[in-house]
């Protein structure tokens, strides 16, 4: 039973403007599971639905953004739970934050600039924990900073008094001081240097092996999903275009868009220049017929541009979502 | 150290400020083509008096000593900051011989008394519906005060006030026409009086809170709803804390930056009074007097009237310069 299930998942963001309604088709039709214990990663170009799709799975449902269709389940051994269907808001909120939780993009703005850094954890665990003495608290907050290492001097901070790598450490530390089952990634590594970035996939890492707990990791660079996933979703316009573990991916890709990708990333040693996918990724609103990759595939036929192929296994845990590829 | 570093260039900036306003004060009266002692003693020998010459000239120079107006500028200039820090503003033209500052210290406590209660009213009940609107977006009591708020702002704030006054004083008489209190009512710390003053000030305090309302509830709005939308709040959402928390610590607490800063800067505006409330209500505040003095053209007490706005204004912008590192610590005392 894999730990997190989601089923057929349509979130979209609906706005009235005028008396006409915008549909953002953000997330649609996505389908996927993760097994407990692996690190799955979500890949695709900006604007293609990744962090709608962190937020619906979440449970993280605001306003225009709506769940249309689908199910998302958790099965934390103990404790099945549908999150999409609780009607009380104060139970996603006991499970978010506690069980799965989330590191986001550590940009500025983050942490909340007025509160020193020591009161964003203190709210966390009150959160969840309830109140406790301040002694524990501290011990466990410390121990936890160790772990990571960070000093405990930066609790007396406030968030603009840190460099971003700080910043992302801390968001790190926040995330799995309660040692979540599942940890959401968002974009973890964007806006930080190379350096850092190393520093904070291997602090993942480090933590992901220590707590044993399920990581999804979220981001357009594909450098990160090499080195850290075990399985990569690729996105495309709101729907997941293939899926399959990491090597296979980047060995033997299937669909048109996942080589596209490919082709453009540099390569050691070879000084060839890099082609990049043609064209731009369609507006999620007036979302093309057919295939939504058909405008930018060289390959596409009449076929792709009338009906939209589903994302079928082609061999095990290898699935594509292309006509050209077994499709139907 | 740190705190003394931040504090003295603002409070030389203060100063400046101060220096330059009040002597502005000093240059412009005198301006004007008009002379204010040839002015009163036209007006002494116009009443068809036969004056001695010799009186007339003793006279004038007494005039030009009261009035600040006797040698050259720059002396003029000394004996006008002389006399201000011994809180001399010279006697008021139309009250001869009262000194500006016996009638700025009666009309004071009526102006601040009226401006403050309805500045925090106003500032509290918008500041508080603001937040609860951005927090609940589809609560009834905050979805009527959006299209009061949007309805009351266009209305121009006399004709609201002549409304009031009209409806609720002479059509229906629940509250008195004018003044601060009813004529010949002993002036005391008593239960009585109290009401008296409270029936007095209401229509005046009504008027004001139901359009500054408004405003402060907007700005709140506006501010809130786009703190609604950054990282920490949506990431505190996700972080699962209580509701509560993340309106009153994240939501809340970052939007009343700007509306403190706007509470400061009105309190300093207070000190020039709020002309066409007074005016419409018969109010004895500074307002009125200004009015009365502008009318009359009794200079001495405008530039009195005017110190006073001056220093409040100022005043407040070294407070909130000097409390924004409190509210705001990404603004350091440095």
């Amino acid at each position: 039973m894999p730990i997190l299930e989601v089923k057929e998942l349509k979130a979209y963001y609906i706005t009235e403007k005028y008396g006409r309604l915008y549909r953002v088709k953000a997330v649609d039709g996505v389908s996927f599971q993760v097994n407990k214990d692996e690190i799955y990663g979500i890949a695709g170009e900006s604007g293609c639905g990744k962090s709608t799709l962190l937020k619906a799975v979440s449970g993280l449902l605001k306003p225009p953004l709506q769940v249309l269709e689908g199910e998302v389940i958790y099965n934390f051994g103990d404790d099945v739970l549908n999150i999409l269907s609780l009607k009380d808001d104060k139970q996603r909120r006991q499970v978010r934050g506690a069980r799965i939780s989330h590191i986001p993009q550590g940009s500025m703005s983050v942490l909340n600039p007025v509160r020193r850094i020591k009161k964003a954890f203190q709210d966390l665990i009150r959160a969840h924990l309830g109140s406790m003495e301040r002694s524990r608290f501290e011990e466990m907050v410390k121990k936890h900073l160790d772990a990571l290492g960070l000093d405990w001097s930066i609790m007396q901070a406030f968030p603009h008094q840190l460099s971003g790598g700080m910043r992302q450490r801390l968001t790190i530390a926040l995330a799995t001081i309660l040692k979540p089952d599942i940890i959401f990634a968002d974009e973890p590594t964007t806006a930080l240097d190379v350096v850092v970035q190393r520093g904070v996939v291997q602090l993942i890492k480090k933590i992901k092996k220590e707590q044993q707990n399920t990581l999804i990791m979220v981001t357009h660079d594909l450098a990160i999903h090499a080195n850290l996933c075990d399985r990569l979703a690729i996105m495309y316009a709101g729907k997941i275009v293939e899926e399959a573990d990491v090597d296979v991916i980047f060995n033997q890709p299937q669909h048109p868009y996942t080589l596209m990708l490919l082709k453009s990333l540099p390569k050691l040693g070879d000084k060839s220049i890099r082609v990049s996918a043609p064209g731009a990724p369609p507006s999620l609103i007036h979302t093309p017929s057919g295939c939504r990759f058909h405008p930018r595939c060289p390959e596409a036929t009449a076929h792709c541009r009338r009906e939209n192929p589903e994302l079928l296994e082609l061999e095990k845990g290898h699935r594509v979502a292309c006509f050209l590829k077994g499709g139907c | 150290m740190v705190f003394k570093k931040y504090f003295i260039p603002r409070f030389i900036q203060y100063i400046t400020v101060l220096l330059i306003g009040i002597t502005m004060v000093f240059i412009i009266p005198r301006l004007l083509p008009s002379d204010p002692v040839e002015h009163q003693l036209n007006r002494m020998t116009a009443q068809g008096q036969y004056l001695d010459p010799a009186a007339v000239e003793e006279m004038r120079e007494t005039l030009q000593e009261l009035y600040g107006l006797k040698g050259g500028l720059f002396q003029q200039y000394l004996i006008y900051w002389k006399r201000l820090c011994t809180g001399n503003l010279g006697p008021s033209f139309t009250q001869f011989p009262t000194p500006v500052i016996e009638l700025i210290k009666t009309s004071l406590p009526w102006t601040v008394g009226l401006l403050l209660v309805s500045l925090m009213l106003s500032w509290l009940i918008g500041t508080i519906l603001g937040g609860i609107k951005v927090s609940f977006p589809n609560s009834l009591l905050t979805r009527f005060m959006e299209v009061f708020a949007m309805g009351m702002r266009p209305i121009p704030y006399y004709i609201m006030a002549l409304v009031l006054l009209i409806v609720l004083a002479f059509v229906f008489p629940v509250f008195p026409m004018a003044g601060g209190y009813s004529m010949g009512a002993e002036i005391g710390f008593n239960f009585k009086f109290l009401l008296d003053l409270l029936r007095h000030a209401f229509l005046p305090i009504l008027s004001m809170v139901m359009l500054e309302i408004g405003g402060w509830f907007l700005q709140m709005r506006n501010v809130a709803s786009n703190i609604v939308e950054e990282d920490y709040v949506v990431y505190a959402e996700a972080s699962g804390l209580p509701r509560r928390k993340v309106i009153l610590h994240y939501i809340m607490r970052n939007a009343l930056i700007p509306q403190i800063t706007g509470l400061a800067l009105n309190l300093g505006f207070i000190f020039g009074g709020a002309l066409i409330t007074e005016i419409v209500f018969s109010y004895p505040g500074i307002g009125n007097l200004l009015y009365s003095a502008i009318l009359a053209g009794d200079y001495n007490l405008i530039m009195g009237i005017n110190i006073f706005s001056i220093v409040g204004v100022s005043t407040a912008m070294l407070v909130i310069d000097l409390i924004y590192p409190l509210l705001d610590p990404r603004v350091r005392y440095q």
